[in-house]
């Protein structure tokens, strides 16, 4: 058993194979050996770390994208935005549970679940203008209008799609 | 842990000095001190402060850079890193400055011991490191890289670059210090003595890690390997191998080098085995096989004569083994191989013959063929036990053979002398009274036989002995078995064809349709007559399977057989109507018995015997005209059977032309047998057979020219003559001026015609 200490110092007590689909926490374990000190997290709150471990304890046991996965099998990977039934429910949180997510999946190493919040994120982007997407996120525009005209000149060949 | 005095961990918005203040006491800490442990606290604050830094935003460094504004927009989000980066090189190249002082004063073993020891600590400490900054490498390096900057690796490999360039290429640089150490190792291990070969290996798979291919660090890439290792070593190993085989081969023989270099090989091969990258075994192997061996292959080509003169097995196996290894080193050997076994075949021949050639005509076909095979079978063994069977060998033992089984003491210029040795040694063989005719013998015997067969040039001559030999034994009855020639017959065929051992097979078929003949011919006689005092077999046998020939005198035949033979001769013609009957008197036999003595005796004669015998029945003495104008028997032929009958002591021959019944005949035999070979047939029979091989070949030239101009329509001489070479020296070696004479022939038939206007084109005449 792991035990894993909260930014907000609540403790988890989870098994090894779950809390591993957390790369960082692999190779650490790894590296140092298992003893019983509890594993402080500094980065994660007790109440991102809880949705993360219902991710990481539904997904045990599949396999982890090696570490050096080759380019072809990371492109298909980044081009599709299919996200599958359950962690679809899964993800299916208010958008700062969701930023915490994403931001607590890429200090903790779980590709797959950044991926999904990625995703989530890009779906949500999706189709919509600048104008819906910085209200959607809540974004002040800062551009001048030069700026604002030579970027979507800069960025005329993602029109259309 | 609570001795770990770690300063606390810096927050995320910690500048630049406070940050690495914090993770170069940590990253000392892994690369000193690392049996001293880390716990997840340190390991969890280090990795967090590399990460806090890494996704913080702000612009310290890249702002100062790129002060403010579109053209730092446009490029992308701005990655923290490269101070971390920075920082990470500088950390390397101190702590590595501090390592290569003190290897300054350190030599061979112990300067290998110590770099195995701080490699093996350094490559633990960066693996950490690398996991530490694995952020860095996911970001800020993947970046980079993908954007195309050369010189920036994730932290694992930037750690052994430094590595390279810090310490490694400052120790080389000192005369090769570090590859010296390990040569001298290895050439003190080919001196016999012990060496710590893990030391080596390691060291020398440091070598093999130092390599980095720019474009994909993934790959593996043995250039500082190859450069700093592999050349030098292949050198020394040249020298040292050049220096030893020639000292060895000035104080001992070849016998022993052969044993040495075999060893040397097979040491190498190990070694690469036990401690060198598996790409050094085509370099370093086919340097020994040089040095070794292609470097005194002239030595071991001219001692190969003296280990096949003593049979030195084993030795010639070890030269065979070596010499295999390089391309050109077999080819003087299969040449003098060769040479070998024809000498020996024609000695063993010349020593069986006697010096002068004495014993030519009386020559034993067994002694002959038992000769050649010995020196087959010992040669083949040869090829088998020390040169592996190769087939370059045996292309070699083929070719002596087929030299010296077709021409030799015994044979002179006369190409049918072995196919008929051969062949009659067959015959023996294949004979009833065959001592050596219990079953699994006869039919080793039999395989022997045709273990020479393959070599015979003039097939041919052997099939035309072969039929006549058969049809001796078939007639006379005198067949070992039924199963024994059907066997050979098949070996026949398998080597040659249907075509080949058609005939054969036809005399089979022609012996058992006549046994059913004289069956039902009997049957018939026994219902229809009832004085068939004669006990009669027949055999009918179809003319041009049988190399038979009918007699060319006149015959009465004796009235006492007369009417079977009326019988016999209107029973077929009901049968076969239309087919000619030839009756070869000159190869029945018969049996008589006497009545005339006190004893009775069967008399086991030729027809012509009995022919005369059976005048006897009258008379009891005859002259000698007499006997001519009873039986129409030539008196030539006639004095000769007659002289045989007197021999035996049948007959008396007291006055001139006069012949008597002997009335006090007495024999020890119940059966005598009469019927012996008169002397002159059995030389005729020989320039018969060749007589009839001679014939037969013309026809058989004249044949496949006609098939060849029919299938190419026209030809030019030369290719011609080539062609029907190619095609019958199967079955014997045609002679150019036979091949000449036949075209000669088929331009006269109007087979083929001259192409006007050319002097050696030939046409097809359809």
């Amino acid at each position: 058993m792991v035990l894993l200490v909260t930014s907000d110092n609540e403790q988890f007590t989870t098994e090894r194979e779950i809390v591993e689909r957390s790369v960082l926490i692999k190779n650490m374990l790894e590296d140092v050996g298992e003893t019983d000190q509890p594993i402080p997290l500094p980065n994660v709150s007790s109440s991102v770390l809880k949705k993360v471990l219902e991710y990481c304890e539904h997904h045990r046991g599949e396999p982890l994208p090696s570490a050096d996965s080759d380019q072809s099998q990371d492109e298909t990977r980044k081009r599709s935005t299919d996200i599958s039934e359950w962690d679809q429910k899964f993800i299916n949180v208010d958008q700062e549970m969701l930023f915490e997510i994403i931001l607590a999946a890429n200090y903790l190493d779980i590709k797959s679940l950044l991926d999904v919040g990625c995703k989530t994120v890009a779906n949500m982007i999706k189709g919509k203008t600048p104008e819906e997407i910085r209200k959607l996120f809540n974004i002040v525009n800062d551009f001048t209008p030069e700026e604002e005209a030579q970027i979507k000149k800069e960025n005329e060949w993602a029109e259309d799609r | 842990m609570s001795s770990n005095a770690a300063p606390a961990m810096p927050p995320a918005s910690a500048d630049l000095a406070t940050t690495w203040a914090f993770l170069e006491e940590g990253v000392d800490h892994i690369m000193t001190k690392l049996q001293t442990g880390v716990s997840y606290s340190k390991y969890m604050s280090l990795y967090t402060v590399a990460y806090n830094y890494c996704t913080s935003s702000k612009m310290s460094g890249a702002s100062s850079d790129h002060p403010g504004g579109l053209s730092n927009r446009s490029a992308g989000a701005n990655l923290m890193g490269s101070d971390l980066y920075n920082n990470l090189i500088r950390y390397f190249v101190s702590h590595l400055k501090t390592l290569r002082e003190a290897s300054d004063a350190l030599q061979d073993e112990e300067l290998l011991r110590y770099y195995a020891r701080e490699w093996d600590r350094y490559t633990t400490g960066a693996n950490y490191i690398n996991r530490l900054f694995t952020y860095l490498n996911r970001h800020w390096v993947k970046r980079e890289r993908d954007e195309g900057r050369k010189g920036v690796y994730p932290v694992y490999t930037l750690a052994l670059v430094q590595w390279k360039t810090n310490f490694f290429m400052h120790v080389q640089q000192k005369n090769t210090k570090l590859a010296g150490a390990i040569l001298r190792l290895i050439e003190q291990q080919r001196n016999g003595e012990t060496i710590d070969q893990g030391l080596v290996k390691k060291v020398v798979d440091s070598f093999v890690s130092l390599g980095l291919d720019d474009t994909d660090i993934n790959k593996a890439c043995l250039d500082v390997y190859k450069e700093h290792f592999e050349v030098p070593f292949i050198d020394a190993t040249e020298k040292y191998y050049k220096q030893e085989s020639e000292s060895f081969l000035a104080e001992s023989s070849v016998s022993d080098y052969l044993k040495k270099a075999e060893e040397r090989l097979r040491e190498e091969e190990d070694r690469v085995e036990r401690y060198l990258h598996t790409q050094t075994r085509k370099p370093l192997i086919s340097k020994c096989e040089h040095v070794l061996i292609r470097e005194h292959s002239e030595l071991m080509w001219e001692s190969f004569q003296s280990l096949l003169d003593y049979d030195k097995d084993e030795d010639l196996q070890r030269m065979y083994a070596l010499l295999s290894r390089i391309p050109e080193g077999l080819e003087p050997l299969r040449k003098k191989f060769e040479e070998h076994v024809k000498k020996a075949g024609l000695s063993a021949v010349t020593k069986l013959i006697g010096e002068g050639a004495e014993n030519v005509d009386s020559l034993d076909p067994k002694a002959y063929v038992d000769a050649l095979l010995e020196i087959h079978q010992k040669n083949s063994e040869t090829v088998t036990r020390s040169f592996r069977g190769e087939a370059g060998f045996v292309a070699s033992l083929d070719k002596a053979c087929r030299e010296f089984v077709n021409r030799n003491a015994a044979t002179g210029t006369s190409t049918s002398k072995s196919p008929e040795l051969l062949a009659k040694h067959a015959d023996m063989l294949l004979r009833k009274n065959n001592k050596m005719a219990e079953e699994g013998d006869l039919e080793g015997a039999l395989n022997r036989v045709m273990i020479l067969f393959k070599y015979i040039e003039d097939k041919d001559v052997f099939q035309t002995f072969y039929t006549t030999k058969l049809s001796k034994r078939l007639i006379h009855g005198v067949s070992a078995s039924d199963e024994s020639e059907a066997s050979m017959i098949s070996k026949l065929k398998e080597a040659c064809g249907f075509e080949y051992t058609n005939k054969l097979q036809r005399m089979f078929t022609d012996m058992s349709l006549s046994k059913d003949l004289t069956d039902s011919f009997k049957e018939r006689m026994q219902q229809n007559h009832d004085d068939m005092d004669i006990n009669f077999s027949i055999m009918v046998l179809g003319t041009n399977f049988w190399p038979l020939t009918a007699p060319n005198n006149e015959f009465i035949i004796p009235t006492e057989i007369q009417p079977t033979y009326e019988r016999f001769q209107k029973y077929y013609q009901t049968k076969h109507s239309g087919r000619k009957l030839t009756w070869l008197w000159n190869y029945s036999k018969n049996e008589l018995r006497t009545n005339y003595l006190n004893q009775k005796y069967i008399l086991m004669t030729s027809s012509y015997q009995m022919a005369i015998l059976l005048q006897y029945n009258n008379n009891d003495t005859l002259s000698l005209s007499e006997l001519v104008a009873a039986t129409s028997i030539n008196k030539e032929h006639l004095t000769q059977i007659l002289a045989l009958l007197v021999k035996a002591k049948i007959l008396i021959n007291e006055e001139t032309d006069q012949y008597d019944l002997n009335p006090n005949f007495k024999s020890k035999k119940i059966r005598v047998n009469l019927n012996l070979p008169i002397k002159a047939e059995v030389k005729a029979e020989t320039t018969d057979v060749l007589k009839t091989v001679d014939e037969d070949r013309k026809y058989v030239i004249q044949a496949t020219i006609v098939r060849i101009m029919k299938a190419r329509k026209t030809m030019k001489n030369q290719a011609l003559i080539q062609e029907v070479i190619s095609q019958i020296s199967q079955r014997f070696a045609p002679k150019i001026p036979d091949i000449k004479k036949a075209i000669d022939t088929l331009l006269e038939k109007e087979y083929i015609e001259r192409v006007e206007g050319t002097r050696d084109t030939f046409a097809y005449v359809a």
